[in-house]
């Protein structure tokens, strides 16, 4: 397992709402703080597997496993792949308690932890995609997709967790919405192709701020 | 042959080896059910027990690890089903045989509260009905736990439900945590205490990487200690286990002398494993740990030894506190939170939890205080009531071993506390009165202290779990009894070796300058030999003289703790702060200066009417604020750094308030709640932040909230606004159900709803009357609904 070394704050920043402003003296060094707290606890922890699949027009099959992955938007994501890394990561539960314990005692340092949080993740899953790129490096691949993406139902999170026996290796959980817990967590697909992929773009709904994002809730978009 | 007497008849006891890994090798899908083999495919099942039996397993488990309600969901059988068809087929294939059969059961696979939304009765349920559809086995087995909170509820439910042996193994990270940060010394403590009959490790790591953590397990327990390692550690790649049965074997051999007597395979294991282990142990003999048992109690992560000077924080305590009362009475959870942290920040070991007032329900208030305490905070709790029921339910509900406060030498204290303690295995605070009330003379309060511990002892309590608190009486009143106190404290230490625990403020009681007398009397008990205090760990005199006399006594070596606490400590912030020369509250607020927000507001609170301060000053602020942050032009940090300012000056406000017994200031009650199933509360408490900055009543359900809480509480405070939140398209859900569930009361109230996935045509569809967007919004809407 790897350990992260520092936190990616321009990309905290942004998911706090600062698009290009950048944020004064005061917050900036409430920002390092938070940073130095949360690397303490921190514990980056991931698994993934990798599946030949098998395409059809509805579904996605996972070779030798029971998992189906269902809708229009997984099958043209995949489309093309003969594989599919099946990836989960965690920063593991003790972000969760910095966080409530701010939310109780320090609201802006709750946020900016949660924010921090959401970076520091970001940056695990780029971290598997480097070692993944690094084992396959003549296969092209696609971008992460979750599960609640488009029509890819979110009620397959205990069965993807289930397939990597996420809970028993890395302590990751879902709840009975579906929720990872603890809260820093990620599972997603990358598809693995012999052919060059058409880059579809990463757009909105892969990113963390789905949903709460202020650009796009004024019709606007971060750029990014 | 029952488990107890395998126990006796053998130096080890041999467990089975991995099931998992045989039943993937027989060709098992990956992200199958396992457990529905028992009852589509025995032959299977039962032809890998017989495996193992032939190995030489004194005990094998059944094929029942993952059969609960909740990993069941997608399947066509019920836990009973397949609980029962595999301890069928285990009796099966050990019949003719002396093999035991042990009901295996692990974690259920969603997380706990506070970090998931699982609640501890809800664990205890489904492991209740595991348990009693496997009542037939010879043993109970938890293993590869990594949440003890879990595991409590697990042994609970097995104590409560059947009489067999249980053994528990939990599973460690090389760190020596668990997943959750459970400790070694945690889960030996608090097991032990629930009273398992033999405990251990499994699964994660090999036998070379467990050694440690079994050396860590037998510096701590009397039991037997269980080991079932991986066969190594898994090749990433091809998944495979790197060590040989012959390897295993020999580094298992190695933990002999820390004292492992049931030893078995986890992951990679397979029954040549378990016949070497048995050929490799033949000639070994079990060798019990001899260990001298400590006074400690823990939560899950944070063990506490009582081997020096120990400070109970005593803030959590209604008793002469107006606003702790206000609070109680509203169910702000959130005010007896600040008060635990800022006791932990201020140096406190463990807390004292006392929520007892006339007028609300103490048992419920108290497993609201202890759940969400030890929720945010890491240090052991003291739970303190005077009454029985009480007690229990917090001892229930506390995931780590906890203090009572308290017993005394009444037969009736006896009689209804003691139980408690031997039930949840706590440690108890013995107070030296009874009937007649304290005793006078020091050794007859030392003849109580006996009383109780003879008492304890008898009911099995270990004689280091009663620590004894000699009464200090209020040195205004009873002079005389003073050094009596200290007297009979340092007779109890020397001639009954119990520790000691005294409430120090109230030796000061109706004198001038109580802080000098209390901190002298401090220093005097701790040089009589005190080991735990109760006092305001928040006052620098206090804890400063616990960290002297540490220094002077020898105990913090070369005074390492003393100066890294006083080199680092900054007493100066306030200074820097005051020196600002925009000395107004707009500054202030603008610029995110908390205590500088408080003084003036308490200065102007001398010249300035409350409203005023509120309505011209405060509020107009905050909507600059407001409008800076609708404009793009501040960020939510900022945002809410500057509610921040408000909420301490809003609390300046209520403390004068309420020492002039004048009405609060609320514009009006407001409930708000993250729905069911929900766990992503930021949103939510955000918004309560700046809720409460415009004077509004906020009541904060929390988050995972159930429908009729939400309705009851509405009721109950005959509240106007319901403010509902949820992240997540699956949990829009229940924001729904409770909506409707209100509306089916028809409980007169607004109901605006907001959160990530929600759109305004959403929360029209689903039968809110507002939708808000952000923060900001749910002030706009509070004016609109209260009119102000």
């Amino acid at each position: 397992m790897f350990k992260l070394e520092s936190i990616n704050k321009k990309e905290a920043l942004r998911y706090l709402g600062y698009g290009n402003s950048i944020p004064d003296n005061k917050i900036l060094s409430i920002v390092d703080d938070c940073e130095k707290q949360l690397l303490n606890v921190i514990q980056p922890k991931f698994l993934y597997n990798i599946f030949n699949i098998t395409v059809n027009s509805d579904c996605v099959k996972l070779n030798d496993t029971t998992l189906i992955l269902r809708g229009k938007d997984i099958v043209n994501h995949l489309e093309n792949c003969s594989m599919v890394v099946v990836m989960c990561c965690t920063l593991s539960f003790g972000v969760d308690r910095i966080i409530r314990q701010y939310q109780i005692s320090d609201m802006a340092r709750a946020v900016i932890c949660d924010s921090l949080s959401s970076a520091a993740i970001e940056q695990v899953c780029d971290y598997i995609e480097q070692e993944i790129k690094q084992k396959y490096p003549n296969m092209y691949q696609t971008f992460r997709y979750s599960a609640g993406y488009g029509d890819l139902s979110i009620d397959i999170q205990k069965n993807i967790l289930d397939l990597l026996q996420a809970q028993k290796k890395i302590g990751l959980c879902t709840n009975e919405s579906s929720i990872l817990t603890p809260k820093k967590s990620v599972t997603a697909f990358i598809g693995l192709s012999q052919t060059q992929i058409k880059q579809k773009s990463r757009g909105c709904q892969s990113c963390n701020l789905n949903g709460t994002c202020k650009f796009r809730k004024r019709g606007e978009h971060c750029g990014i | 042959m029952e488990f107890k007497e395998l126990l006796k008849s053998k130096e080890f006891v041999f467990l089975d080896g991995a099931m998992g890994t045989m039943l993937q090798k027989a060709g098992m899908k990956s992200g199958s059910i396992p457990e529905e083999l028992n009852i589509t495919n025995p032959e299977m099942i039962i032809q890998i027990h017989r495996k193992y039996i032939n190995a030489g397993s004194d005990i094998i488990y059944a094929n029942t690890f993952g059969a609960n309600r909740y990993k069941l969901e997608e399947s066509q059988y019920s836990a009973s089903e397949l609980i029962s068809a595999g301890i069928s087929n285990a009796r099966k294939a050990a019949f003719g045989s002396n093999t035991l059969i042990a009901l295996d059961i692990g974690p259920i696979g969603q997380l706990l509260e506070p970090t998931g939304s699982l609640s501890f009765d809800e664990a205890y349920d489904i492991y209740k009905e595991q348990v009693i559809a496997g009542k037939n086995a010879d043993l109970v087995v938890f293993e590869t736990m990594t949440d003890l909170y879990e595991l409590k509820s697990a042994v609970l439910a097995a104590k409560e439900n059947t009489d067999l042996p249980i053994i528990c193994t939990m599973t460690f990270e090389e760190s020596g945590r668990t997943f959750t940060g459970c400790s070694v010394s945690a889960m030996v403590l608090t097991l032990e205490g629930l009273g398992i009959d033999a405990i251990g490790v499994n699964c994660s790591l090999g036998p070379d990487e467990l050694y440690s953590i079994v050396e860590e397990i037998s510096k701590w327990t009397s039991l037997p200690i269980v080991v079932k390692a991986n066969a190594g550690l898994p090749d990433p790649n091809s998944n495979i286990y790197n060590i040989t049965p012959v390897a295993f074997a020999e580094s298992i051999k190695k933990m002999q002398p820390l004292g492992l007597k049931i030893v078995g395979g986890c992951c990679g294991t397979t029954p040549k494993f378990i016949s070497t282990l048995v050929e490799t142990l033949s000639y070994d003999k079990y060798i019990k740990p001899n260990i001298k048992k400590l006074t400690a109690v823990c939560s899950s992560t944070n063990t506490c030894i009582i081997n020096r000077p120990r400070i109970i924080g005593e803030r959590i305590n209604p008793t002469g506190k107006k606003l702790f009362k206000e609070a109680l009475l509203k169910e702000d959870i959130n005010y007896i939170l600040n008060q635990a942290i800022e006791q932990v920040r201020g140096g406190a070991d463990i807390l004292d939890v006392n929520v007892g007032l006339p007028g609300i329900d103490e048992r419920n208030m108290m497993i609201k205080a202890v759940k969400a305490i030890q929720g945010v905070v890491d240090v052991p709790l003291q739970l303190d009531s005077t009454i029985p029921s009480v007690l229990e339910s917090a001892l229930r509900y506390y995931n780590g071993l906890p203090i009572v406060n308290s017993v005394n030498a009444e037969e009736e204290s006896l009689e209804s506390v003691l139980p408690l303690v031997k039930k949840y295995g706590a440690c108890v605070i013995g107070l030296t009165l009874d009937k007649k009330g304290i005793p006078h003379r020091a050794e007859d309060r030392v003849k109580l202290a006996e009383k109780i511990m003879k008492r304890a002892v008898s009911i099995g309590i270990p004689k280091e779990n009663i620590i004894i608190d000699c009464l200090t009486l209020t040195a205004s009143a009873e002079q005389e009894g003073v050094m009596e106190t200290l007297k009979a404290l340092k007779m109890v230490k020397e001639e009954l070796g119990l520790k000691t625990v005294l409430g120090v403020s109230n030796i000061s009681f109706g004198l001038p300058n109580r802080e000098l007398v209390n901190h002298i009397f401090l220093t005097m008990a701790l040089s009589y030999g005190l080991d735990l205090m109760i006092i305001n760990p928040n006052i620098e005199a206090m804890t400063g003289a616990v960290k002297a006399f540490n220094l002077l006594s020898n105990i913090d070596k070369n005074s390492t703790e003393y100066i890294a606490y006083y080199n680092g400590h900054k007493t100066d912030i306030k200074q820097t702060e005051n020196l600002d020369k925009n000395d107004n509250l707009l500054y202030a607020i603008e610029n995110g200066l908390k205590e500088q927000g408080a003084r003036i507001t308490s200065e102007l609170l001398k010249t300035t009417e409350v409203m005023s301060i509120i309505n011209d000053m405060l509020i107009p602020a905050l909507d600059k604020i407001g409008e800076q942050y609708e404009k793009g032009k501040i960020f939510l940090p900022q945002l809410i750094l500057s509610a921040g300012v408000a909420q301490s000056c809003f609390e300046v406000i209520k403390k004068k308030l309420s020492s002039e017994n004048t009405q609060g200031v609320s514009k009006g009650k407001i409930i708000l709640a993250t729905v069911k199933n929900d766990v992503h509360d930021i949103g939510k408490n955000i918004v309560k932040v700046i809720l409460e900055n415009y004077g509004y009543d906020v009541i904060d359900l929390g988050k995972n909230v159930d429908y009729q809480v939400v309705v009851d509480t509405a009721i109950k405070h005959n509240v106007k606004l319901v403010g509902l939140s949820a992240l997540m398209t699956t949990t829009l859900v229940s924001m729904e159900e409770t909506i409707k569930l209100l509306r089916a009361n028809n409980v007169d109230c607004k109901i605006m709803v907001g959160g990530a996935v929600l759109t305004p045509d959403y929360a029209k569809k689903i039968g809110a009357d507002y939708y808000s967007k952000d923060a900001k919004v749910s002030v706009d809407i509070a004016r609109e609904v209260f009119g102000n």
